[in-house]
């Protein structure tokens, strides 16, 4: 959906940190190594530093020496300005909203046609596998003139309601194909011996599928909940009053008012990344582990 | 009948899959073909129409849309930066995020605390994105002009948004920079999956850095190339957001491509018909550069 890219599988009931690893030495030395990388990450980590140090000083202050100089005073007037004018109350509200209805939702149903796919042999299982992961190379723009369409004729436009269907059919071929390669591990042998002692599809799937997939279930639910925070297009499509604007399309009105006050522009966009920053650094392991799994296979 | 022919006959049923299995399916399948096939689908109807996207009524005008879209300048001027958009925020994130990986792949401290410096961008939602390189940006009160004059090179200082000769490179700057680090993870990923006994080997058999770079690192990259090339250049293909928050294709029509074009066409001149062709001519070139991983993909799973 953004910048989360879609589509590595999971190889199997073992998401683990990609971190330090077994073939690599304990690091000692490698000064050389390590100045060159701290450089290059210095500088990549550069724009979010800078609007940091500007976002907590006056605009008088950075006028007068510039982005590049440590603030000479320190205030958090540009953060109660920004949130203010941003209406960053209302889109956040609005983004919440909408994450808690659609990702346990779409986690949902994208489980349940994994365990179709993976356990139960379902008919045309490949080629209900082939058109979904299709759908991973969809641009949403192919879509968007008859989205708009139904939810006018539905009167949805205006309405968070409006985009919980396109965010699920696009948020589904990428869980279905994280989530099938992870249920296709779990060994038949758990799924025949459930058979045995009576239990149908659903308590099979309720009580021993979805538990023993709850590795797979947090990547795809945290990697689809930073999808859902940040979609735009169809957002900026759907929603036109201030009221029902979710936080890239409210970002992209403040961004349009603040212009020429950076300390301000810089407050809001602080305002707007930060808990997406929290959320990565506390879940990252869960997001590189999701990513990367897949391209560690032979 | 016993309950274990019972159970064996229905183990033998839920094998050949059943109303059972369609019913799992089901859920998604319509949710994803309501919203998603089925829009794509009529997209292609109404290319062929000249519906301004209001009015009740419109015209079939066959492939007048396609046909006026080869004259276009615009979209042959989007279909160039689409071109050019690719190759660069293909190439040089893909080169760089291998460069970081091998680094960090050898003796370098704290690792984990780097890895995530060179992900965090793109976890950021692509309008912040675009947010923070236009303040980068800024011709007065930018940090990129701000530095080069610091330095002393004032004359370098420019307006980079605000010029066509700048305009897309500068927003390619900003993909490159959101976009280092998949390719980093995935390498890294990859890069550890490798035997380090075949590096002892070859350090025994005298085999140099680089020998053993390209004959153990690389050929052991393998799968992790293909996934980051097909995934880098699928998203590639999807460019809107960035260039829409940073120059809204501007100035001009400079930095325009398919997907902003699209946009302007539908929702600023009325053109929903003329708008949807373009998307359906990106969406078929997207659909035939990845059908090959979309394959594999299905392939490796499939039974």
């Amino acid at each position: 959906m953004t910048s989360i890219a879609p589509g590595t599988a999971l190889t199997g009931p073992r998401i683990t940190d990609a971190g330090p690893s077994r073939n690599t030495p304990k690091p000692k030395g490698g000064i050389g190594t390590t100045i060159v990388v701290a450089l290059v990450a210095l500088l990549w980590i550069s724009p979010l530093a800078l609007l940091v140090t500007t976002a907590v000083r006056p605009l008088s202050d950075f006028v007068s020496h510039g982005p590049l100089s440590w603030p000479g005073a320190f205030t958090f007037e540009n953060f109660a300005d920004a949130w203010g004018i941003g209406n960053f109350a209302t889109t956040y509200r609005n983004s919440t909203i909408l994450l808690m209805l659609k990702v346990p939702l779409g986690v949902f149903v994208s489980a349940m046609l994994a365990y179709a796919l993976a356990k139960l042999r379902i008919w045309f299982g490949a080629a209900i596998m082939y058109i979904v992961f299709l759908g991973l190379t969809i641009p949403i723009y192919i879509t968007i003139v008859p989205v708009f369409v139904m939810a006018r004729s539905a009167g949805i436009t205006d309405s968070l309601i409006g985009l919980i269907g396109p965010y699920l059919a696009f948020g589904i071929p990428f869980e279905v194909l994280v989530l099938q390669a992870f249920i296709r591990q779990i060994p038949d042998e758990i799924i025949e011996a459930a058979k045995i002692d009576g239990a149908g599809p659903w308590r099979i799937f309720l009580t021993v599928v979805l538990p023993l997939s709850v590795p797979a279930l947090v990547t795809v639910f945290i990697l689809d909940a930073v999808a859902t925070w940040n979609e735009f297009l169809f957002a900026l499509i759907m929603l036109n009053s201030d009221a029902s604007k979710t936080i890239p399309v409210g970002l992209l009105n403040f961004q349009g008012q603040f212009a020429n006050n950076s300390t301000g522009l810089a407050a809001g966009i602080l305002i707007a990344v930060v808990p997406i920053l929290i959320a990565y650094t506390f879940l990252q392991r869960w997001i590189v582990g999701g990513l990367t799994a897949g391209a560690s296979k032979g | 009948m016993t309950t274990a022919t019972h159970a064996a006959r229905r183990a033998r049923k839920a094998r050949r899959g059943g109303p059972v299995a369609w019913v799992f399916a089901l859920p998604a399948l319509i949710v994803y073909f309501v919203f998603l096939v089925y829009p794509a689908l009529s997209s292609l109807w109404f290319s062929l129409t000249d519906w301004d996207g209001l009015s009740a009524a419109y015209n079939v005008v066959g492939l007048d849309n396609y046909r006026s879209m080869a004259s276009d300048p615009v979209v042959r001027q989007a279909a160039v930066n689409n071109l050019i958009w690719a190759v660069v925020t293909v190439v040089v994130p893909v080169l760089l995020g291998l460069t970081l990986a091998v680094m960090l792949n050898g003796k370098v401290r704290g690792k984990p605390f780097l890895r995530l410096i060179f992900y965090t961008p793109a976890v950021l939602p692509l309008v912040s994105v675009a947010s923070i390189w236009g303040w980068l940006y800024n011709p007065q009160y930018g940090a990129i002009n701000a530095f080069l004059r610091a330095i002393g090179l004032d004359e370098l200082a420019q307006p980079w948004l605000g010029q066509d000769s700048t305009a897309l490179g500068a927003t390619m700057v900003a993909a490159i920079w959101l976009r280092v680090g998949f390719p980093m993870l995935l390498y890294l990923a990859a890069l550890q999956s490798i035997n380090p006994d075949l590096y002892e080997a070859a350090t025994v058999d005298g085999a140099s850095r680089w020998q053993q770079f390209w004959h153990i690192t690389m050929p052991g990259l393998r799968p992790a190339h293909y996934v980051v090339i097909a995934l880098s250049v699928i998203d590639s293909f999807k460019v809107f957001d960035l260039i829409y928050a940073m120059t809204y294709g501007g100035p001009g029509t400079a930095t325009q491509v398919m997907g902003t074009w699209m946009y302007f066409n539908v929702f600023q001149y009325n053109q929903a018909g003329y708008g949807t062709a373009i998307a359906v001519v990106i969406t078929v070139v997207a659909i035939a550069v990845s059908i090959p991983y979309v394959r594999s993909q299905t392939k490796e799973h499939a039974v």
